[in-house]
């Protein structure tokens, strides 16, 4: 080390000689710590015509169930808008779309898997693309893109379609049949069937997560859904759906067009928050308005290799960062956590997936992280350090709301047409949530145009003149 | 124009004696701070434009010079960050190679330059202050010249007087030596400030030039060396290497931190006679052709490699 650092000193003697008597040196020059951060990673990342590309993402509009503006409208009704806004928007011919995966989780797996059939019929598929589901509870959406983007990579297809659907008016969470005894046995099989409102107060209890920041971390969420729909931010994003209510006490029909998420509360203060009572717990913290929302919704993401894009023209809107020759960019991580506080998963695998992708956390420049409860998402934010400036800055789930499937593909939307609009300097983002059962997911996604090449100058903690590489 | 795009940086750029179209280029990675070095040995492609590496060969420190032997057209010798002196082969594959390894320096060796006249000896200077007179098939080196008080950072053969050398050190001075003579012939004082390269002129043998911190390049006559012939302005930053050209008298070369090549002519009044802007980093390397008229090469920090005929744009397709 001393070689390098004696070599640094015989360097910078030729630019600012200490000896100097000449007048025409002071002040000139000096050395300083570089302020461009140690950029090797993010340098490196060059594009590939095998890169999985995003050319769309949309969603619908999110509204609460049993009592929101879905409430009679059918699963298979709310997907199919969004997948025909996909292929109408992309000029794409639908009979090249390799397959639909759709994340969706309470409903029962078969009709769930017909009613997706069903729907891409409806959108105008042929019966020559197919279709399947995933379940990976609330990650599902976001499995189903990453699914979709590994087939691409895979060679399996070039085009592929990966969405997500829950109507948890139609299919509420509930466990059907007797418990099988065996889990008495095991402690973490048990935790498996803690309501997830357990889970939230005893990562509330076990993290110090008081019911004041819960509550105004709420607040927070309701007021920057409610600027950000007035600022007419998600007017990209969402899908008109033509439906329909249905009084349920004469039973008249009335049409109606959806296009606004129902559930965001701008008039919600910690003082109306204060007055809930906590459901799960007796003297705890998660209330209704500090959880998410129940929501029926759905959301996809057209996905495709970046040579068919280009080919097609079509604009590219983000990029699934996937394998990268000679480096390890695999950016989707799955892992998994103690049941008993699922919530936990995102501070888990929001730094798996961003180390896989040879990044570090401050190379991040915007998150999308599901707020399942408030606790946890708090807890999470807390634990990674993460700029709040950075974190759901459209809001989140307890005031958008979350329709367990459809989160995923919608937290993609909203995070790319963010990105988007952001500008060059916006380059990565993560979409993040907890799993029932004790997960967490995470997905990396790069903008899909030019970045600002001087987005670089940032504050370096330790400077150690040395890249990354020679370490 | 040709262009080489080393995957690191560049340090310094040799034609070969023997082939007009064939360079070295030694290049350091991590700008030569840390890490490793690579010589890549280039031709030039005789039809079109390009430039396409023939061989190259790995070195554990970083290569600060390079320099081609006057008696074997395969043979280069390499001045390394790690105090070594390595002799290499181009007729033998890499993994033959080196074919000698000299450490006797203790620290960096910053230059090293092949006997032009004698053809069987060459010198090497190191940060360590002193210069070593080396001989291929000696195991050792002949002589140590330890006068210098600081880094030397060029040591360059005179090209009619076999036994005659100059040495251009951090320290200020400018030396001449003879390898008959016990120690150093002359002392100038030639700089304020460190001086980084000097080399003689092909033409007059008693006319040098050196280059310094300063930036400026001064052109002095050791027969009346308390001032100089000709001091020259118009680097922005300090100048690291100067060169007289092979084929016109007066016609002298440099390369500069402030990432430019300059052509300087200094018999006459306005001495800038050429400009080039072509490097995006610091231009460390500079040489040229002694077979082909007008053709130089220059290397920088930014990792480039330029051939380009006198007058052209280096950066011409």
């Amino acid at each position: 080390m001393e070689k390098a650092i004696e070599r640094q000193r015989v360097l910078l003697e030729h630019l600012r000689p200490s000896s100097s008597s000449s007048h025409s040196f002071e002040g000139s020059l000096s050395a300083s710590a570089c302020l461009a951060g140690d950029s090797a990673a993010y340098q490196r990342t060059s594009l590939y015509g095998d890169d999985v590309v995003i050319v769309a993402a949309h969603r619908t509009a999110l509204c609460k169930s049993k009592r929101g503006n879905f409430k009679d409208t059918y699963p298979d009704d709310l997907l199919a808008p969004v997948l025909r806004a996909l292929i109408e928007k992309t000029n794409l011919d639908p009979s090249e779309v390799g397959d639909i995966v759709v994340g969706t989780v309470l409903a029962p797996g078969s009709q769930r898997a017909s009613e997706c059939r069903m729907s891409a019929f409806y959108a105008g598929f042929p019966e020559t693309v197919a279709v399947r589901t995933v379940n990976r509870q609330c990650s599902s959406g976001l499995q189903a893109v990453a699914d979709v983007a590994a087939a691409i990579k895979a060679g399996f297809y070039d085009i592929g379609i990966g969405a997500g659907l829950e109507s948890m008016t139609t299919n509420p969470m509930a466990w059907e049949g007797s418990v099988n005894p065996a889990v008495k046995k095991f402690a973490q099989a048990q935790s498996c069937l803690l309501p997830m409102g357990v889970t939230s107060e005893n990562v509330a209890h076990r993290f110090g997560v008081s019911r004041q920041e819960q509550d105004q971390a709420a607040v927070d969420s309701h007021r920057k859904a409610a600027a950000a729909t007035a600022a007419g931010k998600f007017k990209d994003e969402i899908i008109p759906v033509q439906t329909k209510l249905v009084d349920p006490k004469t039973g008249d029909e009335t049409p109606i067009t959806v296009s606004v998420d129902d559930g965001i509360r701008p008039s919600t203060t910690l003082a109306t928050l204060g007055k809930l009572k906590p459901v799960f717990k007796k003297d705890g913290t998660t209330t209704a308005g500090n959880s998410s929302q129940v929501s029926d919704g759905a959301g996809a993401v057209l996905l495709m290799k970046r040579s068919v894009a280009t080919q097609k023209g079509l604009p590219v809107l983000g990029v699934f960062r996937w394998h990268v020759i000679g480096q390890l960019f695999r950016t989707f991580a799955a892992v998994g956590v103690d049941p008993a506080i699922m919530g936990v998963g995102p501070a888990v695998a929001i730094p798996a997936a961003v180390k896989a992708a040879g990044l570090e956390l401050d190379d991040i420049d915007l998150f999308e992280i599901n707020e399942a409860f408030a606790s946890q998402f708090l807890y999470c934010r807390n634990k990674l350090g993460l700029d709040a400036e950075k974190v759901n800055v459209n809001g989140g789930a307890m005031a958008i709301g979350h329709p367990l499937g459809a989160t995923g593909a919608r937290c993609v939307a909203t995070l790319l047409h963010e990105m988007k609009r952001r500008g060059k300097d916006c380059r990565f983002g993560v979409v993040s949530m907890c799993i029932g059962t004790g997960m967490g997911a995470a997905a990396v996604f790069e903008r899909g145009d030019g970045v600002d090449e001087l987005r670089n100058a940032r504050k370096v903690e330790a400077q150690g003149y040395l890249s990354k590489d020679a370490r | 124009m040709p262009v080489f795009k080393a995957p690191f940086n560049g340090y310094s750029v040799k034609f070969s004696p023997f082939y007009e179209s064939r360079l070295a280029v030694a290049t350091a990675q991590n700008f030569g701070i840390l890490g490793n070095g690579r010589i890549h040995v280039l031709e030039l492609s005789p039809g079109g434009p390009g430039v396409t590496e023939s061989i190259a060969f790995d070195t554990a420190d970083a290569v600060y010079d390079v320099c081609w032997s006057e008696s074997h057209d395969s043979v280069l010798i390499a001045a390394i960050g790690d105090g070594s002196v390595k002799i290499y082969d181009t007729a033998l594959p890499p993994p033959s190679n080196p074919i000698r390894s000299f450490q006797e320096h203790a620290r960096e060796v910053h230059s090293v330059d092949y006997n032009p006249t004698r053809r069987d000896s060459f010198v090497t200077a190191s940060w360590d202050d002193t210069v070593k007179l080396w001989a291929m098939d000696r195991p050792a080196s002949i002589r140590t010249f330890k006068e210098h008080a600081y880094c030397v950072y060029q040591a360059v053969w005179n090209p009619k007087h076999g036994d005659v050398f100059a040495s251009a050190s951090g320290d200020c001075t400018l030396r001449i030596w003879d390898v008959r003579e016990p120690g150093s012939t002359m002392i100038i004082p030639a700089h304020d400030l460190e001086i980084l390269s000097c080399d003689w002129n092909k033409y007059d043998d008693c006319v040098l030039a050196t280059c310094s911190v300063d930036k400026t390049i001064k052109v002095w006559d050791v027969r009346s060396y308390r001032a100089p012939l000709a001091v020259l302005n118009g680097h922005g930053y300090a100048v690291r290497k100067v060169k007289f050209s092979p084929h016109r008298r007066n016609l002298i070369a440099s390369c500069s931190y402030d990432m430019s090549v300059c052509l300087w002519d200094y018999m006459v009044e306005d001495a800038l006679v050429g400009r080039y802007d072509h490097h995006t980093e610091f231009a460390v390397g500079i040489d040229m052709s002694v077979l082909v008229e007008g053709l130089m090469a220059s290397t920088g920090w930014d990792e480039l490699v330029y051939v380009w005929q006198q007058g052209m744009d280096p950066r011409a397709s």
